[in-house]
């Protein structure tokens, strides 16, 4: 019997569940709502719809996507026939969370609203007591070297960048090592251009810094398939990185995106066009009729709306132009 | 154990063969078309009864092997208390009349249920196009019919 029939009742369940997810149209009608009150009352036919109620005001709106989060992460928890690989995906809450109460304890940069509470894998309890105490033996191995590496390194020199350079490095560490015990290669895919297309991001704020060479060694993650360091030095002009990934599956996004980049000095563009880009390939989940690929689909679209709706409420919220709003929004896995 | 056998055991053998692939065929078939259509129904319990008509379908290629193996009783007497003399190589062919329905069964129902369970996740999405989704289940079938065919034409070419 192969394997991927274990996914049947788990696959049965997300198509089922990703005619829930918002369409284009939905979307669209949010972005020309005419304020934010309106565009939230968009939502009101969806599955955000269970929560509007609760919601005092509008600038509560990041209240329902948190719910909308961890209900999310609850249920596949429980559809899919290997947990692990959910509790992969909420390897970076667990890291988000880190950061932001080493940042408090260590730097008093107290910003305790931007916790995200029972969605990672390591209770928020846990992590409290373990930066309080400044014991990490609890923790997985390569955030407990990390985070132990980074009390000391703090203690000589409170700098910021230098829990989310560490952090970030230990977090892609454990990914690749949780992306390879699924081997799944739609999953090792995505994880590659996933680190790819940061590498560029961290390889265009680096040069616009002007940090040194050593900077950006320690910057770029060694998980991807693109090798920054050798493919383009610091001091040569960006055309030379568009040459060089022409037949890389990146050339539109790093094309589009740093001709954008050029002429506007921000990385919104390319940021855009870089989620786009994940997003297609992960729309091949869609023609897998049995296998995790559904599910991770389905992960990242739902990651993806949510990630959209705030874009969305925000610009609502400030009142940005319509367009300006638009020009932000990513593709849609439906 | 060969020796001892007659030609009537390898007919039996062959009619135990037809019902038990071809059943076993079916079994797995409808039970993946069941996983897949009870995570569909607990998300949507509207589509019961669309996502049973599409369970239903890989279930055929039991019951054709449950002919055959019946076929093959009845003309060896079985049915009916007067087990006929046959020999070895009679015996044979009736065995041989088997194989089809029994391997065909066995491999066409379980990709039939793939089939159906696919057609299921179809209907999920769309549950207009139901009639679609059975047609590519029930393309699958066609090899079923025609390995019962040959079973039979076997059978009663004896």
């Amino acid at each position: 019997m192969p394997n991927s029939d274990r996914y049947a009742y788990a696959v049965g369940r997300i198509r089922a569940m990703e005619t829930r997810l918002l369409d284009r149209g939905k979307i669209d009608r949010m972005v020309e709502a005419r304020s934010a009150d309106e565009a939230l009352k968009v939502l009101g036919e969806s599955e955000y719809g269970e929560y509007l109620a609760d919601l005092g005001s509008v600038h509560q709106f990041e209240k329902m996507l948190d719910a909308e989060l961890r209900r999310i992460y609850v249920e596949l928890r429980k559809i899919s026939p290997e947990p692990e690989l959910i509790n992969l995906f909420a390897i970076k809450f667990d890291y988000h969370n880190l950061k932001v109460l080493i940042k408090a304890n260590k730097l008093a940069e107290k910003r305790d609203e931007l916790l995200v509470p029972e969605v990672g894998n390591i209770p928020l309890a846990e992590l409290i007591r373990a930066v309080s105490d400044d014991d990490y033996r609890n923790l997985p191995a390569h955030m407990r070297q990390a985070a132990e590496k980074l009390s000391e390194l703090l203690r000589l020199e409170p700098d910021p960048q230098l829990v989310g350079l560490l952090l970030d490095r230990a977090m892609y560490e454990e990914l690749k090592d949780a992306v390879d015990a699924q081997k799944s290669p739609f999953l090792k895919g995505y994880f590659t251009s996933l680190v790819d297309l940061l590498n560029i991001k961290t390889y265009l704020r680096v040069r616009r810094a002007n940090r040194p060479k050593d900077f950006l060694q320690q910057a770029l993650l060694p998980q991807g398939n693109v090798d920054m360091n050798k493919l383009v030095q610091l001091v040569e002009p960006l055309e030379v990185l568009v040459d060089r990934l022409m037949f890389s599956p990146y050339a539109q996004v790093v094309e589009e995106g740093i001709q954008t980049y050029q002429k506007t000095d921000t990385l919104t563009r390319y940021e855009k066009l870089a989620d786009d880009h994940l997003i297609k390939y992960a729309k091949q989940a869609k023609y897998v009729t049995f296998g995790p690929e559904p599910i991770i689909g389905y992960l990242l679209a739902k990651e993806s709306e949510i990630k959209m709706i705030r874009i969305i409420m925000v610009g609502k919220i400030n009142q940005l132009p319509t367009e300006e709003i638009k020009e932000r929004l990513r593709d849609v896995y439906v | 154990m060969i020796e001892t056998m007659s030609g009537l055991s390898l007919a039996i053998v062959g009619a135990a063969f037809a019902v038990l692939l071809a059943g076993i065929g079916s079994a797995i078939g409808i039970g993946i078309v069941g996983q897949t259509a009870a995570g569909v129904v607990t998300e949507d319990p509207d589509k019961f009864g669309p996502t049973l008509l599409l369970q239903a379908l890989p279930g055929t290629q039991g019951i054709y092997g449950l002919l055959i193996g019946f076929l093959i009783l009845q003309r060896t007497g079985m049915i009916g208390g007067n087990p006929m003399d046959i020999t070895m190589a009679e015996g044979w062919l009736y065995f041989f009349s088997a194989m089809p329905i029994a391997f065909v069964g066995l491999m066409s129902a379980i990709a039939q249920g793939k089939a159906a369970a696919s057609g299921v996740l179809l209907i999920a999405k769309r549950p207009e196009e139901l009639g679609k989704a059975i047609i590519y289940a029930v393309m699958v079938e066609t090899y079923a019919v025609l390995a019962l065919l040959m079973s039979i034409m076997i059978l009663f070419g004896i």
